[in-house]
């Protein structure tokens, strides 16, 4: 028999039983559904990954830190020896826990480590306040710039971002009193800043007699008040960190002035959680990688964009192979419904295979109508389900990325290439599915099938 | 011409052995009329699944003209069946959601004859049964006549040699059932093919060339009509 006949014979016998070859398809079409946005999410959620990466990070520098744990795989098994090196931090949650930071000891080794180009301080600092004339004053967290940001700018320009300039996120537009970020480029802001400990103060209040009055007083600690030229303002960031604080970007100089003012005397000074070092020829993945084993072998934890990127993408992955293992849970349960709706078919149709074999149509060829059977049910429920939730993804991709927070970056991403191997797979499961219906098809003794009434 | 050697159809084993036909002979000449008669029960009909190539025989053999009908494979029979012979129920066995001619296409699509042969051969046949005009009808619309002659359209469409009804009046009025059998013989004598008649009704069997009588699995006689062809 014709492949175009078996084929025309297939469409007809699933259009003359509707409602059933739909509700088996429709089976297909959840599972179909379930991994098309998963496909779809996991997309998104790489190249979002990869867009967050490409604009805040720099492939040639690695994030250097005193305390190997602190990218979650140093050894936890006996608690950390205590030295001066140690600061406190927050960890999610609220926890406060010690942490060790680096020494300008360290930065001084890190720059004589060989191909370590420059070190870079990218520790970020909470000022007192930012604050504009006659507005009300905000927090703020005042962030260096890194030449490798590539940040959506709504007004101005990153070259303009001198040492007494900031790049204002569009948060703070509003409430400084600014109509538009056209108008605010050129326009100053002021960043206080407050010492942690009024060393000086202290000490001149003890040589003075202790009074304790004094050294209450000292405590009082002082700022410092600044004022800085608007160099750009910046589109609402794709955050990677949920923005708790608005983050001002300033010059290296800049922020390190700031930092330094605020923690002279205390603990903190000249002490970080992290640097960024720059490697030359970093562009070569083996440099790289060298560099990083030479950094660590110094007792120093080092990471390098692309483990960040793994890292990101790791927990994307897991969260994908858990829908996934539904979506085929889905799809082998709609399996069962082929096969089940074929056996139906098959015994409804007993007397016209009997006809058919009676009439010497060969064995194969009753197999394949039956088995091209289930395939166009198996491509009809993948093509609803693909379809639909394509449609879904588009549709919703809008309100999702306003819930989340991702500016311009879509949740889901479509691609053809995926859906179209998702469709051929179900199409071959569904053959595969097909076969035992089919098998008893042709099976069918056409004497007794003729003998059926 | 059908020769059927020492044929025998044997069913279960042991206590539950029944034996269907027993040392059947006999030869069936080319182009003409037999009709094979006998009670529900005698095995008249497995006797026909036999010569047909739809069922095996235990012991014996089927020569359809040289041709050892089960020293082929089952795909050889398979194909014998969809050039050689047709067939003709007494249920019709017609798809009541096809049309007439989809119904009529279908032993041209098994033996993969190219679209355009196949709608002139299924015009010649609906033609010559009278049903031209029905063609995009469904078979579910036709009359009970209608529904065999559409049956009998699609036994001649592929032009076979031998001619296979099973009681092709059974579900019929006097009649149509008459109207049936004529055109069957009709169709004997203008396409030349034998027309095997399998029957309980001695009238109907009297009106062929042969009458082969079979009783209790055994043949108990054959007779030859000296008046060869009834009207």
């Amino acid at each position: 028999m014709r492949y175009q006949d078996l084929l025309r014979r297939s469409v007809r016998n699933l259009l003359s039983a509707k409602a059933r070859t739909l509700l088996t398809a429709g089976a297909i079409a959840v599972g179909t559904f379930a991994l098309t946005l998963t496909l779809g999410a996991s997309n998104g959620a790489r190249s979002y990954v990869n867009k967050i990466i490409n604009s805040n990070f720099d492939p040639t520098e690695l994030v250097v830190t005193k305390d190997t744990r602190a990218f979650g795989n140093g050894d936890n098994s006996t608690p950390p020896e205590y030295d001066g090196s140690f600061g406190s931090t927050l960890v999610p949650g609220g926890l406060e826990t010690q942490i060790k930071r680096l020494s300008d000891d360290d930065l001084t080794k890190l720059k004589a480590i060989p191909g370590v180009q420059e070190v870079r301080i990218a520790n970020s600092v909470s000022v007192q306040y930012i604050t504009a004339p006659g507005q009300r004053k905000y927090v703020a967290t005042v962030v260096p710039f890194s030449p490798a940001q590539k940040p959506d700018l709504l007004a101005g320009s990153v070259t303009q971002l001198n040492e007494n300039a900031v790049l204002l996120p569009e948060g703070f537009l509003k409430v400084l009193g600014f109509d538009t970020a056209a108008a605010a480029v050129g326009k100053k802001v002021t960043i206080a800043v407050q010492k942690q400990v009024d060393q000086t103060g202290i000490v001149s209040a003890l040589t003075q007699g202790g009074a304790p009055n004094a050294i209450a007083d000292a405590q009082m600690r002082p700022s410092m008040h600044k004022d800085y030229t608007i160099a750009a303002v910046a589109k609402k960031p794709t955050a990677i960190i949920s923005a708790s604080e608005f983050i001002v970007y300033a010059q290296p100089k800049t922020a390190q002035a700031l930092r330094d003012y605020k923690t002279t005397g205390s603990s903190d000074y000249h002490r970080y959680l992290a640097v960024n070092a720059k490697i030359r020829n970093g562009g070569d993945k083996a440099t790289l990688t060298l560099v990083q084993k030479r950094i660590k072998a110094l007792g120093y934890g080092a990471q390098s964009v692309e483990d960040t990127q793994k890292f990101l993408t790791q927990i994307v992955s897991v969260l994908q192979g858990i829908v996934t293992a539904f979506g085929f849970i889905a799809i082998v349960a709609s399996l069962f419904g082929i096969i089940n709706t074929m056996y139906i078919s098959v015994l409804q149709r007993t007397r016209e295979i009997g006809l058919m074999k009676a009439l010497g149509m060969h064995k194969k060829d009753i197999t394949k109508l039956f088995r091209i059977e289930a395939a166009l049910i198996g491509l009809l429920g993948g093509l609803i389900g693909a379809v639909s939730a394509v449609l879904f993804g588009t549709a919703l991709n809008p309100t999702i990325a306003q819930k989340l927070n991702l500016g311009d970056q879509r949740l889901l991403e479509f691609q053809l290439g995926q859906i179209v191997i998702l469709i051929g797979v179900l199409v071959l499961v569904a053959t595969l599915a097909g076969l035992f219906p089919a098998r008893k098809a042709s099976q069918l003794d056409p004497i007794q099938a003729l003998r059926t009434e | 011409m059908i020769t059927v050697k020492q044929l025998s159809k044997v069913y279960g084993k042991g206590e539950g052995l029944f034996t269907a036909l027993q040392n059947i002979d006999f030869t069936i000449p080319t182009g003409s009329t037999v009709a094979i008669i006998g009670k529900s029960g005698s095995g008249k009909s497995t006797l026909m699944h036999i010569i047909s190539g739809l069922d095996h025989p235990t012991a014996g053999q089927v020569l359809i003209d040289s041709t050892d009908l089960y020293a082929m494979r089952p795909r050889e029979i398979d194909e014998f069946r969809a050039t050689q012979m047709s067939f003709i129920f007494q249920a019709f066995f017609v798809e009541a959601n096809q049309t007439a001619f989809q119904n009529v296409a279908l032993p041209l699509e098994i033996s993969g004859v190219a679209l355009r042969e196949r709608k002139k051969l299924v015009a010649e046949a609906l033609d010559a049964v009278g049903l031209l005009d029905k063609s995009m009808v469904l078979a579910g619309n036709l009359s009970g006549g209608q529904k065999q002659r559409l049956a009998v359209a699609r036994a001649i469409v592929n032009k076979p040699t031998i001619l296979f009804a099973d009681e092709p009046t059974g579900n019929l009025d006097s009649a149509t059932g008459e109207s049936i059998m004529a055109l069957l013989f009709e169709l004997n004598r203008t396409l030349g093919c034998t027309l095997v008649l399998v029957t309980h009704d001695n009238d109907l069997a009297r009106r062929c060339q042969q009458q082969i009588t079979i009783k209790d699995g055994q043949v108990s006689s054959i007779k030859s009509t000296s008046d060869r062809r009834a009207k």
